[in-house]
C-alpha cells in the first residue's frame, strides 16, 4: 500500500502540468460508467421482477355480451379454473375494482353499465406448476364461450427485449469508457516519458531497471486514476439517490427506480479500484515497451 | 576488462563518428583520453558507458560482449561502472545528498548504510556542508564534485569521466584526480576524457589519443603540445 501511494522520487511526476487535469476526466468516466452499472442492474433488477410477477399472473378476459349471463360464465370460468391442477388462485374481479382500473382513462364519473367492459378474473399460477397454458386456454374457451386466457406473454417478451437492448447499450457504453480511459492514460503516460527523458536515461545509466522506472509511473498514474475516481463515484450515487427520489416524488410507475441490488453495489464500490488497477496494468505496459526501446 | 575490436559507430544513418577503433583496457589500469573537439571523444565515452551500441565491431566490457547481452543484464552491468558526465546529470529537485545516493538505493542497498556512506564521501570532495542543497543552488565545481561522487559512490569496477575537473579550480582538480588514483589503486579501471594536456602530463598514465574518429595510442613525450582548434 506506501508502494502504491509512494511518490516518484526520482521523476517528480507530482509536478507535470501535463496530467494535473487527468483525475477530472477520470472522475467524468466514473461518473458516467456508475450510472451505467446503476441502470445495466437496476434494469436486470426490474427484467427479473416482470418475469416473476407476470408468469405467475394470468389474466382471463371474458368478452362484453349484452345477452349473455356474464356473472355465470365468470363463476363458470373461476370453477374451471380452480380445479385445474397447478392454479393456485382464480378470483373474479369485481365490477368496481375494473372501473378503479378504468378510472385513469375514462375518469371518475363513468357508468360501468353503459359500457362493453369485459368481466375480468385474476388467476395465479401455484409456484413450481408445469401448466400447459395453450391446452388451458383453449378448455376454458370451450367450457365458456367469448372467455379468452391472457398470457401477457407477448407484452412481456417486448418489455424483456427492451430491457435487454438496454442493458447491451450501458455494457457498450462502459466499454467505450473504458477504452477512453485507457487512451486518455497512454497519452498523459507518452507525454511523461517524454518530458522526463532525460532523467530516465539518467537512472538507467546508473543501473535502474525498467521495473524500477515503470513503478514510478504506474504508481503516480494509479493514484491519480484513484483520486478521480472516488468523487466521480460519490456525484454518480447522488445523482442515483436525486433520481430515485424525483421517481418517488412524481409517482411515475413506468420509470423503476435505480436499485442496483447487492451485486450493483459491490460493483460500484470496486469501480474506483478496478480503473487504478486498469491504469496501473496499462501504465506499466507502455512504460516497458517504450523503455524496450531505449538502450 | 575492456577490449575494442573493429568498432565503428554512427547517429542513426548520419556519418561515422568512430572508425575502426582497436584498444583493450586491462583490469586496474588508468588512462586518459584525448583529443581536439569534435573528435569523438563523448561518443566513445558513451561506448564505454553502455549507453549507446556500437554500430559495428565488438565491444567487450567485464569479459561479456555487449551486443550479446539482454535488456535484463545491462543494470547490472551498468552498476559495475561510474560515470562523470561533462554536463553533470544531476537531479535538480533531489538534494546533494539523495542524488549521490541514488546508485545505491537503486541498487537496493539499505537507507542507513546509504546516508553514512555518502555523508562521508560528501565530507571529503568537500561538500559536508550542502548535504542538502539542491544542484540549482550550487557552483558548476561543486555540481561536478556532486556528480564524482556519485560515480565513485558504488565502488565501481570501472570509472569513466568526462571532463571531470573542468569547472573547478586547480587545487580541486587535482585532489579529485587524487581520489581516481586511490579508487585506481584499489582496482578500478579509470578512463579521464580530458582536454586538459597539463593534467596528463603531471599524471603520466598512458593516453589514448582520438581524432577524426580514428584513435592512436601514444606515450607521454609524443603528446601535442596543444590540439588544433579546427576538428577536421
Amino acid at each position: 500500500m506506501i508502494q502504491f501511494f509512494g511518490k516518484s522520487a526520482e521523476l517528480q511526476l507530482e509536478k507535470d502540468v501535463s496530467t494535473r487535469y487527468l483525475p477530472v476526466v477520470i472522475s467524468a468516466m466514473i461518473f458516467l460508467a456508475a450510472l451505467s452499472i446503476g441502470g445495466l442492474f437496476s434494469l436486470s433488477n426490474a427484467i427479473s421482477d416482470w418475469s416473476e410477477t407476470l408468469t405467475e399472473n394470468l389474466t382471463v378476459e371474458i368478452a362484453f355480451d349484452p345477452v349473455a349471463d356474464l356473472d355465470k360464465k365468470v363463476a363458470d370460468a373461476v370453477a374451471l379454473l380452480s380445479n385445474t391442477p397447478g392454479v393456485a388462485t382464480a378470483r373474479a374481479i369485481e365490477q368496481e375494482e375494473t372501473l378503479l382500473l378504468l378510472e385513469p382513462f375514462l375518469g371518475k364519473n363513468a357508468s360501468l353499465g353503459d359500457l362493453p367492459i369485459p368481466r375480468l378474473i385474476e388467476v395465479i399460477i401455484a409456484e413450481d406448476s408445469a401448466i400447459d397454458l395453450a391446452a388451458l386456454n383453449k378448455k376454458l374457451a370451450e367450457a365458456v364461450p367469448g372467455a379468452r386466457l391472457d398470457i401477457h406473454r407477448p407484452w412481456l417478451d417486448k418489455m424483456v427485449l427492451l430491457g435487454r437492448s438496454i442493458q447491451f447499450l450501458a455494457a457498450g457504453i462502459m466499454l467505450l469508457i473504458g477504452c477512453v480511459t485507457v487512451i486518455i492514460v497512454i497519452f498523459a503516460v507518452r507525454t511523461g516519458l517524454i518530458m522526463h527523458a532525460e532523467v530516465i536515461q539518467v537512472l538507467h545509466l546508473i543501473g535502474a531497471r525498467d521495473n524500477y522506472i515503470a513503478e514510478q509511473f504506474q504508481n503516480y498514474f494509479s493514484r491519480l486514476s484513484l483520486l478521480g475516481a472516488v468523487p466521480g463515484l460519490i456525484v454518480a450515487i447522488i445523482v442515483m439517490f436525486i433520481f430515485n427520489f424525483l421517481v418517488g416524488s412524481l409517482e411515475a410507475s413506468m420509470l423503476p427506480p435505480l436499485t442496483v441490488g447487492i451485486e450493483g453495489a459491490i460493483a460500484l464500490l470496486l469501480l474506483p479500484l478496478l480503473v487504478a488497477l486498469l491504469t496501473k496494468y496499462t501504465v506499466r505496459r507502455v512504460v516497458l515497451k517504450s523503455l524496450r526501446r531505449m538502450m | 576488462m575492456v577490449r575494442f575490436e573493429n568498432v565503428g559507430m554512427r547517429y542513426g544513418l548520419g556519418p561515422e563518428v568512430l572508425r575502426d577503433i582497436n584498444f583493450h583496457l586491462r583490469p586496474g589500469s588508468f588512462h586518459f583520453l584525448t583529443g581536439p573537439t569534435g573528435a569523438g571523444k563523448s561518443s566513445l565515452l558513451k561506448l564505454l558507458a553502455l549507453s549507446h551500441r556500437p554500430s559495428r565491431g565488438l565491444v567487450t566490457l567485464f569479459n561479456k560482449e555487449v551486443s550479446t547481452l539482454s535488456r535484463e543484464d545491462l543494470p547490472g552491468m551498468r552498476r559495475k561502472i561510474g560515470v562523470v558526465y561533462q554536463d553533470f546529470r544531476l537531479l535538480d529537485h533531489l538534494s546533494t545528498l539523495e542524488n549521490v545516493a541514488l546508485p545505491l538505493k537503486i541498487a537496493g542497498a539499505k537507507n542507513d548504510q546509504v546516508y553514512q556512506h555518502v555523508a562521508e564521501l560528501l565530507e571529503w570532495v568537500g561538500l559536508g556542508r550542502q548535504v542538502d542543497a539542491k544542484p540549482p543552488t550550487l557552483s558548476g565545481g561543486e555540481k561536478q564534485r556532486v556528480a564524482i561522487a556519485r560515480a565513485v559512490i558504488n565502488r565501481p569496477q570501472l570509472l569513466i569521466a568526462d571532463e571531470p575537473t573542468g569547472s573547478m579550480d586547480a587545487e580541486m582538480g587535482l585532489r579529485l584526480m587524487y581520489l581516481f588514483q586511490e579508487l585506481n589503486k584499489i582496482g578500478t579501471t579509470v578512463v579521464v576524457a580530458t582536454h586538459d594536456l597539463e593534467l596528463i602530463k603531471r599524471f603520466g598514465n598512458p593516453v589514448m589519443i582520438l581524432k577524426d574518429g580514428m584513435l592512436t595510442t601514444r606515450a607521454q613525450d609524443e603528446l601535442p603540445s596543444q590540439f588544433s582548434k579546427d576538428p577536421a
